[in-house]
């Protein structure tokens, strides 16, 4: 709960340090706000507290997706030097809407009412508009913008009206008291659970509610795509199952089936569009939506490894997706755009972002050694040993399609040369994230007992 | 730390040092590697030395290491070792692995751009090929088969011909198609069998091959019949493992990317690939669709055999159409690598050692030959059949290994491919009388190939060797075509005397695999044949 | 006034349901058939107010007021979404002279 506090607060300190134009301290004072508060947050740990009369519990499964989404942040606010300034004069608001998004995103995974789940997901959605719209003249961040906008509140109209069914059919709020009811079988619970899945999958980009998701990603600045690939991905996901786990978990049989089409439809709709790109952001926008699908399957496995799936499955791809838009934000930059020829002979020129970005890509279509590897290997496991077979079978089926076009940037980068390239500059705070993600993707892939003893 | 730890892990502490070392050192990365693959031969020579060869049927020089430990709340414990080991039948490719190592290391000389990378990729790949043969934890096996594919999709696609980045890429998606499919199986392996020990869920491959762990009616349990969509679940699970390792063998149908590659590939890559790659297709079949699906193995017997000989002949018949050296050599790796398919599908220790013989023999054989071509192909740039003629006279010495390459690879006594390819085809002539799995044919379709084989290479050699000398390029091919230099006597002559010694005292292998492959063939053909009594499968596939 | 909170009282829980889902419905089509930016808000209002006439009945159904708080929470939130929604809106407005979403087309598949 402190962790959260401190999250606002310094929110609204960074306002005030954007009125007060100490642009310099704003860096600073919201990373050591971040440490504080994941430190905090640490320190919660097996305390299973209640808040505001059970409407947030901070058990275990709160605190480490907390502090994977306080994490997170950070390393995208070690991206950010110099390139807000770029962007606008009022460098203050991005920081500030971040971390509101990031109290948002706190939120939702530490709820214990749906209350406080439709509260976590405005914050966190509210504070994006804004930012996917930052860039007032641009049309291409202002359509962005609307899409997101005018989809996300249709997507909460129908999360309000299956909550407004389901408290009609349970009497409350409380996921507890939710899960104890015993009302599993009335045609209100049914249309609530499946209209809550609705809304749910607009967030988190599930197909066929994904349509946005391109549009946006690639009309945001780069930073808050990343943004939106990592925290909140992450946010929604651990979301979705701890709404599905701790007050759906009894009706699974009913739900099941309508979470495996959707993964199913999703990894297609996801997998097959992605080989079609020639744009490396569309490209990860739409592997965005096909990881959506491989965590789907880990809800599926109701239970407590569903929660430890997913949290390795979102490290290991918050990790990868970090570096992969982070680098992809450099070559547009100093290419003019993110087109895959974009990355030719960047091996040559810049060897350590060809690395960085191998990896990445190799973590993110799951090559052993890499933490991707284990995310899926995971997954898929505890699908196998709830019995989803066929759902398996086609989710490795795309997992090669990831290979192939995972692969196309690899190909460009090692392989096709760029006679004018010229090396990229690296600030220092990128060569620190790149490196620091690097250093995790290869301890997770290796180790990763680590991540996946936590829950 | 014991021999095989170090054996493995020794390449991955010199790429570390290659990669620490400014580029200004460059010319010492080859040196290095060199010695790293020098270092692990003698290694390897240690492994040889120490084995024992009496108990080559147990595991020795066994290693076991917690690596993933977790707890899966209702799901049990997730427990995944590191477990290595040798028998009888790895321990001749870990031998072999170090020899070609030191072959294509010294034929790295010709790489001249980018060193850094092509070294810490080669010692990466290195690594992970040794890893393979010695793994004994199938999800370790799994990391290590994998590990190996993306340094060799670099160091095709990096430094190959001119249709790199097809080649590469056709090798990755047909190696990974047959390996993804197999982690499913992996999986489910994991949830059918138990540690007797312990009584978690387990890896470890000997408790997968001993029926005795498999927990009842698991998805792949040997005891009750359980169905995936109507097949037979083990009879499944055997197919994609079965796939993913014919893939790599390669066995016709699915040896397209293996041209393509070889074509493509650098010379040394060309060496790994077809030395030490194509082994590991039949070290997996043996080692873990006979040995964890015994059942399925006799079902599938008849229909192995007939891709094997399938393989043989369509080989054989490619390679004799070839106008391009390396590619006809590449199909007759596929022709020869059907002998290994044939050999183990007859369920006889003759067939079983002549299968494993033809593995080793081939390593060596396929090494000189690759090298062979990467000399012709270092001094002109070509290796057209039709563009060289009389090279016997220009290059007297080259033309020497030529021929003992050609006449080893064609199964001339004396050389090991005879010993390998003839105990093969008895294998395979008795498996009828012994265990009825083979029919007589076979063999006699295997021994055409032999045959073919002879046409090939004797034609190769009087189109390309004899006669006037006459060269495409004219004077300055001629040039330019110098006989062989000092390092490529160095991998040739010892290579040479290695295929001949293998062949006048073959017993220097069969007394390291012996008593484990006879054990291994008894044992699985017995429990495979009662677990497929007990099954009754309906036996369609046997004609 | 007694007869009127009886008269209120009498209308079964049903009637409630199915007129906030018709109204809920209304507000979907809306949003999926119209192509003004801002008529799009006004059925998303729409669609929200289906939610807060139906939380208000299964509160008064269930005799729990949390139903009740609920819908402040949705009135609150809604506002501040609407004012987000607004100056996005007008931003556009701005840069091309239209609301109209089918202008939107400049990021493709």
């Amino acid at each position: 709960m402190t962790s959260l506090i401190i999250v606002s607060v310094l929110a609204v300190a960074v306002l005030y340090l954007g009125l007060f134009k100490y642009k310099t301290a704003l860096l600073p004072v919201s990373v050591t706000g971040l440490l504080a508060a994941a430190a905090m947050a640490a320190m919660d740990w097996d305390l299973e507290k209640m808040y505001f009369s059970e409407m947030m519990l901070f058990d275990n499964y709160a605190v480490a997706f907390s502090i994977l989404l306080i994490l997170t942040t950070l390393l995208i606010f070690g991206l950010s030097r110099n390139y807000f300034e770029k962007i606008s004069n009022n460098v203050a608001e991005y920081y500030a809407l971040m971390l509101f998004a990031l109290a948002g995103g706190v939120v939702m995974v530490s709820f214990h009412n749906l209350a406080m789940l439709f509260i976590g997901i405005e914050i966190l959605s509210i504070s994006l508009y804004v930012l996917a719209g930052i860039r007032r003249k641009d049309p291409a961040s202002n359509e962005a913008s609307l899409k997101y906008f005018l989809m996300g509140a249709f997507a909460t109209g129908f999360l309000l009206f299956g909550t407004a069914l389901i408290y009609g059919a349970t009497g409350s709020f409380n996921l507890a008291a939710i899960a104890s009811s015993g009302a599993f079988e009335s045609a209100l619970f049914r249309a609530g659970v499946l209209l809550m899945m609705v809304g749910l999958s607009f967030k988190v980009s599930v197909a066929p509610f994904h349509t946005w998701t391109p549009d946006v990603y690639e009309g945001s600045p780069g930073l808050i795509a990343m943004f939106m690939a990592t925290v909140v991905k992450t946010a929604g996901f651990a979301a979705f199952l701890r709404l599905f786990l701790m007050a759906f978990a009894e009706a699974s049989a009913f739900w099941a089936i309508t979470v495996a089409i959707l993964c199913i439809l999703t990894l297609f709709a996801g997998n097959i569009t992605a080989v079609f790109q020639d744009r490396f952001k569309r490209l990860l926008a739409w592997s965005s939506v096909s990881h959506a699908g491989y965590l789907l399957l880990a809800i599926l496995a109701v239970g407590f490894s569903a929660s430890s799936a997913v949290l390795v499955y979102t490290i290991a791809y918050s990790l990868a997706s970090v570096a992969a838009f982070g680098i992809m934000i450099l070559v547009s930059r100093a290419r003019g755009n993110d087109h895959l020829d974009s990355f030719n002979g960047l091996a040559r020129t810049n060897p350590f972002l060809a690395f960085t970005l191998t990896l990445a890509v190799c973590s993110l279509a799951g090559i052993p050694l890499t933490a991707g590897f284990f995310g899926k290997f995971y997954v898929f496991k505890v699908a196998l040993a709830q019995g989803y077979t066929w759902l398996v079978v086609l989710a490795v089926i795309n997992a090669m399609i990831g290979i192939y076009y995972y692969f196309k940037v690899i190909i460009a980068m090692y392989m096709k040369e760029n006679a004018n390239a010229v090396a990229i500059q690296l600030n220092p705070g990128f060569r620190l994230v790149l490196s620091i993600v690097v250093f995790l993707i290869f301890l997770f892939g290796i180790f990763p007992g680590l991540i996946a003893n936590i829950l | 730390m014991s021999w095989i730890s170090t054996i493995i892990f020794l390449p991955v502490v010199f790429l570390v040092i290659i990669l620490l070392l400014p580029s200004r050192f460059r010319e010492w990365y080859r040196y290095i590697t060199l010695g790293t693959a020098i270092l692990q031969a003698g290694i390897a020579c240690i492994i040889y030395l120490r084995f024992d060869q009496a108990g080559s049927d147990g595991f020795q020089f066994l290693e076991k290491v917690p690596w993933i430990h977790l707890s899966l709340g209702n799901l049990g414990r997730l427990e995944i070792d590191y477990f290595l080991g040798v028998d009888g039948l790895s321990a001749p490719l870990l031998i072999l692995s170090a020899v070609v190592m030191v072959a294509a290391a010294i034929s790295s000389w010709e790489i001249k751009e980018n060193m850094k990378g092509y070294f810490a990729l080669f010692l990466l790949m290195d690594a992970a090929i040794m890893g393979v043969f010695c793994a004994l934890d199938f999800f370790l096996f799994y990391v290590f088969y994998e590990l190996m594919l993306l340094p060799l999709y670099f160091l095709i696609g990096m430094w190959g011909g001119p249709r790199r980045e097809y080649a590469a890429l056709k090798f990755f998606l047909y190696t990974l198609f047959g390996s993804v499919f197999m982690l499913l199986v992996i999986v489910g392996l994991y949830f059918s069998v138990t540690d007797p020990v312990s009584g978690a869920y387990t890896f470890n491959m000997l408790h997968m091959m001993d029926a005795a762990n498999f927990v009842p009616g698991a998805v792949f349990s040997p005891e009750v019949v359980q169905t995936i969509l109507g097949v037979p679940a083990r009879l499944l699970g055997f197919a994609v493992i079965f796939i993913a390792f014919a893939i790599k063998v390669p066995v016709v149908p699915l040896h397209t990317w293996l041209p393509d590659a070889h074509v493509e590939a650098p010379t040394p890559i060309s060496i790994i690939l077809a030395g030490l790659l194509l082994k590991i297709g039949g070290y997996g079949i043996l080692r873990i669709c006979f040995g964890i699906f015994p059942d399925s193995a006799l079902y599938f017997s008849w229909f192995i055999g007939m891709l094997g000989v399938i393989s043989i002949l369509y080989g054989a018949l490619n390679a004799l159409a070839m106008k391009d050296l390396k590619k006809l050599i590449a199909y007759s790796s596929v022709s020869h690598m059907g002998f290994v398919l044939l050999g183990f599908a007859s369920f006889t220790t003759e067939g079983t050692s002549g299968a494993l013989l033809q593995m080793v023999s081939h390593g060596i054989l396929s090494t000189m030959l690759f090298f062979l071509v990467g000399v012709l192909y270092n001094r002109v740039h070509d290796r057209f059949i039709p563009n060289f003629r009389g090279l016997a006279s220009h290059m007297p010495h080259y033309t020497a290994f030529v021929m003992v390459a050609f006449f080893a690879s064609l199964g001339l006594p004396g050389f090991s491919a005879f010993i390998a390819e003839a105990f093969t085809l008895i294998g395979t002539f008795n498996s009828q009388s012994v265990n009825g799995l083979l029919p007589r044919w076979m063999a006699i379709a295997g021994s055409l190939g032999i045959l073919l084989s002879a046409a090939y290479f004797l034609w190769t050699l009087q189109r390309m060797f004899f006669g006037t000398t006459r060269f495409r390029g004219g004077e300055a091919w001629s040039k330019q075509l110098i006989d062989l230099r000092p390092h490529e006597w160095a991998v040739l002559l010892p290579m040479a005397l290695l295929t001949l010694m293998l062949g006048i005292f073959p017993s220097l292998f069969f007394d390291l695999s012996n008593s484990a492959l006879a054990n291994m063939v008894q044992e699985l053909f017995e429990t495979g044949k009662r677990h497929l009594d007990s099954l009754q499968y309906t036996n369609n596939l046997r004609f | 006034m007694e007869d009127t909170l009886q008269t209120i009282q009498s209308i079964p829980l049903e009637h409630y349901i199915w007129f906030s889902t018709a109204l809920f419905i209304v507000g979907v089509i809306g949003v999926l058939t119209r192509r003004n930016a801002i008529i799009i808000l006004m059925s998303v209002e729409l669609m929200l107010n289906a939610v807060n006439l139906l939380l208000a009945a299964f509160s008064v159904h269930h005799g729990d007021p949390s139903g009740q708080v609920f819908v402040f929470f949705i009135m609150a939130v809604a506002a501040a979404e609407v004012a987000v929604g607004l100056a996005i809106i007008v931003m556009i407005y701005r840069n091309t002279g239209s609301v109209d979403i089918d202008i939107m087309n400049k990021l493709k598949w």
